[in-house]
């Protein structure tokens, strides 16, 4: 899986912050999956205008369509960012949404206008995106966003119980290896790296393994002697 | 401090933000104000926690979990989010929309001159070249204009009225969302737009004189040519806006200045969108009628483009001035 492009801002109080902003790649597919969905749209507008017509009168049939199309052209992406605070339909699927240059929610006026400079963006988007360490497009740059990726919650263990000496990496190793000890395929693999883990605990806080039984499950004992909760 | 004491001192407030912000997912419109006071100290907290994790244990769930809680503390709470639509429609007719138009008068004077001066243009070579209205208005029209009929008359004769006016009303609004999006493009297509419907009104007057037509032409148009006009020239200008910004930034960050210029002239376009639609309907409905004396379709004409000028003019008070 690739990294994914980070952005700094400077937040409240001066504290950097860092935008976990969507590229080409993940936006163009959100935009795939919106055309499509705006494409159903037109279709079922069209069916339910000729629907409609034929209980209101035909003679409005061609004023529905008309007005539903146009409508729908301009303001499908539009009104549904507004409406859900920066999502459409693809960007929902993608885990992707729309925010100000400082990371905050935007308003009606700046949705409105990166999505009303939609048919300008279909020239210059890309090749604006491609070159902008933002992949910001024309409709972005003129209202002031980005689109980001959104984060489910972090769940992962938190370690209770540290040895003394023990750095952020080896903290950030410990955690990840025991976010993942249960979805490893290879058992052995992980009752191996567990007793490494252990091991070095042993070198250097032996009193963290004090009445713990290490031979049976090494994963569990690692757990016990970190008091790891889940986050 | 030490990464388990840090997690263990201070998570209660993270979770206390967590639920904060789960209980205030469909906004924050609901909660008062000492919700919102709590959660902008949270916030705060969250924010200083953050930056202490991102420092001293980096790579840490405590630290991503943080991360993740500063950004959607950030986006939740700060930024415009959304407004009531009724009150908002009334605050933007009243002061959003005039403040806009007022703003850019200058700009719209411009457009005027630049419309006035393609359209004597065209008048003068549909006058001197009258075969040049064929180019202009097509065979069939000027078929119609040689056997003494106008072909704004096929409006009502072709298709349903209504059809008509939600084709005209789509069309227009198109050409008005065009000629400001168009700005971006340093102001070439409001530019575009302002000459070419100068000349075709100018080209088209010279042809209709041409065929002792103009007098007809004039009454059709008298019903909603003032404001139609209007609106197309105000849209151009509102696209010159973002123009200018791009090409003269003046002292202000380009970036920054054509964001402003944009925020600025949407307000403008988005007022200008109902005009449309009403000056469709009469389009249809009013001037290809010859029920409709000439003289009620000229008072409508006036009195809308009246209307119009009478809201986009009327005083704003100064706070909602920039």
């Amino acid at each position: 899986m690739s990294e994914i492009r980070r952005e700094s801002i400077l937040g409240l109080d001066n504290i950097r912050l860092d935008l976990p902003v969507a590229g080409l790649g993940s936006r163009s597919l959100a935009a795939f999956v919106d055309y499509l969905g705006l494409a159903v749209a037109f279709f079922a507008w069209i069916l339910g205008a000729l629907f409609l017509g034929a209980v209101v009168g035909s003679q409005w049939t061609p004023v529905l369509v008309v007005a539903g199309l146009f409508l729908l052209d301009w303001g499908y992406f539009a009104l549904q960012e507004i409406a859900t605070g920066g999502r459409t339909l693809g960007k929902r699927l993608l885990k992707l949404r729309v925010v100000t240059a400082e990371g905050g929610t935007p308003g009606a006026g700046p949705l409105l206008i990166r999505n009303l400079v939609r048919s300008l963006d279909f020239f210059f988007g890309p090749l604006l995106m491609a070159v902008d360490p933002l992949s910001r497009r024309l409709g972005d740059r003129l209202a002031g966003t980005l689109v980001v990726h959104e984060r489910e919650r972090e769940t992962a263990p938190v370690l209770g119980r540290v040895p003394t000496g023990w750095g952020a990496r080896e903290l950030a190793v410990v955690e990840s290896f025991l976010a993942r000890a249960r979805t490893l395929g290879d058992a052995a693999l992980a009752r191996e790296m567990a007793e490494r883990i252990l091991e070095r605990i042993r070198r250097d806080a032996p009193e963290l393994l004090a009445g713990l039984d290490l031979a049976a499950d090494p994963v569990a004992a690692l757990r016990q002697a970190l008091q790891a909760e889940e986050g | 401090m030490d990464y388990a004491r840090f997690v263990r001192l201070r998570r209660p407030v993270w979770e206390a933000f967590e639920a904060q912000l789960a209980a205030t997912r469909r906004g924050l419109r609901g909660a008062g104000y000492g919700t919102l006071e709590d959660m902008a100290l949270r916030y705060r907290q969250v924010l200083h926690d953050y930056a202490l994790a991102a420092a001293r244990f980096p790579g840490t769930t405590a630290a991503r979990r943080l991360q993740s809680l500063a950004l959607e503390g950030t986006r939740r709470l700060t930024g415009e989010g959304r407004r009531g639509a009724a009150g908002g429609l009334q605050t933007f007719f009243r002061r959003t929309f005039p403040s806009a138009f007022q703003r850019q008068l200058g700009l719209l004077g411009i457009a005027v001159a630049l419309f006035f001066f393609s359209a004597f243009w065209g008048l003068t070579v549909a006058v001197l070249r009258p075969a040049l209205g064929v180019t202009f208005l097509g065979p069939e029209a000027v078929r119609g204009l040689e056997e003494g009929r106008l072909w704004t008359e096929s409006l009502v004769t072709t298709v349903p009225p209504s059809f008509s006016s939600s084709r005209i009303a789509t069309n227009n609004i198109s050409v008005a969302l065009s000629a400001w999006t168009g700005g971006v493009l340093a102001g070439l297509v409001p530019l575009y737009v302002v000459l070419l419907n100068g000349l075709m009104l100018g080209a088209i007057v010279g042809v209709t004189l041409h065929y002792s037509m103009a007098g007809d032409l004039l009454v059709f148009v008298s019903a909603h040519g003032f404001l139609e006009l209007t609106l197309i020239l105000v849209s151009a200008a509102a696209g010159l806006s973002i123009g200018r910004a791009l090409v003269a930034a003046d002292d202000l960050p380009r970036a920054l200045a054509v964001r402003e210029a944009a925020l600025g002239s949407l307000a403008v376009l988005l007022g200008c969108v109902p005009w449309f639609v009403i000056l469709a309907l009469v389009e249809v409905f009013v001037s290809p009628s010859p029920e409709v004396p000439a003289g009620v379709k000229l008072t409508l004409g006036l009195a809308l483009e009246g209307a119009f000028l009478a809201l986009a003019l009327r005083p704003v008070p100064l706070e909602a001035m920039p």
